[in-house]
């Protein structure tokens, strides 16, 4: 009897992952063919659309590298509001903390170059951005933990806090040195990171974030840490009364949040933008809440999210410059494909309810 | 004098669609939905409102587009999160991001890239007879457009259900304690789903307000997180519509001294710190309140067990 429950058991697990997969492809294709079924207003064939958008980013090597150039940050956004969510906490402000880094790295680094050697002065921005968004996120966990603050509305609020610090910081002291527009003036090329793949942009970022995801995950479920973090998020009275203490959870997951949005702002200023600009990847934050949703949270699943939205901001983009779509198309793309995968599991529960009272009403027959 | 009551009007005035958002707020949250799409809502409100205004030429099919609107997308909300018991957050950031995607888009395809940006005629004041002559008050609160007028109207009937009437009660029983209220006979994800609706209306009228009433012209970044001001709203002021408008008051005032110290130059503070200071202000004052009295039940959906 207990074998066959064993049995039962891991028969679910797998049947569970393959599910996840089937349903989730599944949702993905519908919100693709709903949003290329608008196309057609801008006098574009959907199907001329899809052709295009797959022959324009494998046309090139860089355009594929651009793929990665994309995914970098994406993963790392995705990551820090899973490292929240599984102690069913909301950071909502990864942008804000993703600014910080952003502003820091840059600020840094263009303080620094020149006057010490590069990789220490990109070493040191890296420390500084990640440094910057841990604060950020550890101020939010601290509030509510302390205060009994609303993380999800402080983060929220704390993003547009920081854009507009960002805005004032880019028209005063940090701004270009000929005065005319509000940004920052270019990094030098010795703080720039590495570029890994010759002949495109693709920089040792999406290394470093593939990295991230799996220390994410190592920490997440094989640390005690970890452990803790997940137990908070499951149950906070039974934690509480494990010994652990969810306030504690709540600061350090907020920060370890923050620290991985800021990192992903180093990724994106020196190692692609190699400036700060005003309203830049002004949306990385709200896409890494959906590809932490489309990947159930989960690092490794977060990867291959990362990497569906990263394809489709770069073909998206290949669609106006070669078609005239807009480039709203890719955020509509996005939006219907995050829509339709929610949706997905509803249904798939819903099945999944189905099957076990199907398997629980013959059981109860054979007794 | 002239330039605070100018002030203060001017506050009013962009107070009027946080009031309104947040309203509909508080009547969804009552019911333990967190609408956090209201983002979204606004500004598919606001795109709908312009439209309609643009191709129509009357404001009344404007406002009734953007009401449209919203109804639309909350009620897309409220099927996912009532019905199809997805997370509130989680769904409210991707509609938002779609609405984003969705607004830009059939923007496009409407009207194409115009060369100067599309512009309507700003709704007009109405000035009530014989109220507007009162001194200071006056020319502050009788000298509004309808839209405002119907908005102090709201706020205390708003007020009065949830507080007063027997649907008030059900509104509330679904937040405090759903379970109870589905003993008692209620529809609970009916009335949730509803009260979601009812969100979304005002909020597309609320996003319909920043292109018709005030700025005349459509662009993606109109809303650009007054949404979330009327989410903030809702919760400082204790879920209360009254204490409510209190905020969104402050929050006009906020507003207004923006854009007075953009035009008058006031050397000692950036502009940017008037442009964040509703968000500080939320900050600082979730922090500090401690007394909030928040639906029991909100943020949670309600599954009922078989």
């Amino acid at each position: 009897m207990i074998q066959l429950k064993q049995e039962v058991r891991t028969l679910k697990k797998n049947r569970d992952v393959y599910d996840f997969i089937i349903w989730t492809v599944l949702a993905i294709a519908v919100g693709l063919v709903l949003s290329f079924s608008f196309l057609p207003m801008f006098g574009i064939s959907s199907i001329d659309a899809m052709k295009i958008m797959i022959t324009e980013i494998f046309s090139s090597s860089y355009s594929m590298g651009n793929i990665l150039v994309k995914t970098a940050p994406l993963i790392l956004t995705g990551l820090a509001f899973a490292f929240t969510y599984k102690a069913k906490l909301f950071n909502i402000g990864i942008q804000g903390q993703f600014y910080v880094g952003c502003i820091t790295a840059a600020a840094i680094s263009l303080k620094m170059q020149g006057h010490a050697p590069g990789l220490v002065v990109i070493i040191l921005a890296a420390l500084g951005s990640v440094a910057g968004g841990a604060f950020v996120g550890f101020m939010i966990g601290f509030f509510k933990a302390k205060f009994g603050a609303n993380e999800f509305l402080v983060s929220m609020m704390s993003t547009y806090v920081f854009t507009y610090l960002n805005l004032f910081l880019m028209r005063t002291v940090l701004q270009e040195s000929n005065h005319n527009y509000i940004k920052t003036d270019y990094l030098d090329k010795s703080v720039w990171l590495p570029q890994l793949i010759p002949g495109t942009a693709v920089s040792w970022g999406i290394v470093f974030s593939i990295l991230v995801a799996v220390l994410v995950w190592f920490v997440l479920y094989k640390t005690s840490l970890g452990y803790r973090i997940r137990m908070t998020g499951l149950n906070k009275e039974a934690a509480g009364m494990a010994g652990i203490k969810p306030e504690r959870q709540f600061m350090i997951s907020f920060a370890i949040s923050g620290a991985i949005a800021g990192f992903a702002g180093w990724i994106e200023v020196n190692g692609m933008q190699h400036m700060m600009l005003p309203d830049f990847d002004a949306e990385i934050g709200s896409f890494g809440v959906g590809i932490a949703i489309l990947a159930n949270s989960h690092p490794i699943g977060i990867l291959f999210a990362a990497l569906l939205f990263g394809f489709l901001q770069v073909g998206g983009t290949a669609l106006g410059h070669a078609s005239g779509a807009p480039p709203s198309v890719i955020e509509l793309m996005q939006g219907f494909v995050m829509l339709f995968v929610l949706m997905s599991f509803f249904f798939r529960r819903k099945i999944e309810i189905n099957r076990l009272k199907k398997l629980k009403s013959e059981n109860e027959e054979v007794a | 004098m002239d330039v605070v009551i100018s002030l203060i009007f001017r506050a009013i005035f962009m107070s009027t669609p946080l009031i309104l958002g947040a309203v509909g707020e508080i009547i969804a949250e009552r019911t333990g939905m967190m609408v956090t799409a209201i983002e979204g809502i606004f500004l598919s409100g606001a795109w709908g409102g312009f439209i309609g205004v643009y191709l129509t030429g009357s404001y009344t099919v404007g406002f009734l587009t953007a009401m449209l609107c919203g109804l639309a997308v909350a009620m897309l909300y409220g099927l996912t999160t009532v019905y199809m018991d997805q997370h509130q957050i989680v769904m409210g950031t991707a509609i938002t991001i779609l609405m984003t995607g969705f607004c830009k888009f059939f923007f496009r395809a409407i009207f194409g890239t115009p060369t100067t940006p599309l512009k309507i005629e700003p709704l007009r004041v109405i000035k009530i007879p014989v109220l507007s002559d009162i001194p200071i008050v006056g020319p502050i609160l009788f000298s509004q457009n309808i839209i405002s007028y119907m908005t102090y109207v709201l706020v205390f009937a708003a007020g009065f259900i949830i507080f007063k009437t027997s649907l008030g009660l059900t509104l509330r029983s679904c937040g405090e304690n759903p379970e109870a209220a589905d003993v008692a006979g209620i529809n609970v994800r009916r009335v949730r789903f509803w009260s979601v609706a009812v969100a979304g209306g005002l909020g597309g009228i609320a996003g319909a307000y920043y292109c018709i009433c005030n700025a005349g012209m459509y662009s993606a970044e109109i809303i650009s997180g007054r949404g979330w001001i009327a989410f903030g709203i809702c919760f400082l002021g204790n879920w209360r519509p009254f204490s409510g408008l209190l905020f969104a008051v402050a929050f006009g005032i906020s507003d207004a001294l923006g854009i007075f110290a953009k035009t008058s130059q006031i050397g000692f503070l950036p502009t940017e710190f008037f442009n964040a200071l509703p968000y500080i202000l939320i900050i600082v004052l979730t922090i500090c309140r401690k007394n909030l009295k928040m639906p029991a039940n909100l943020g949670t959906n309600y599954v009922k067990e078989n």
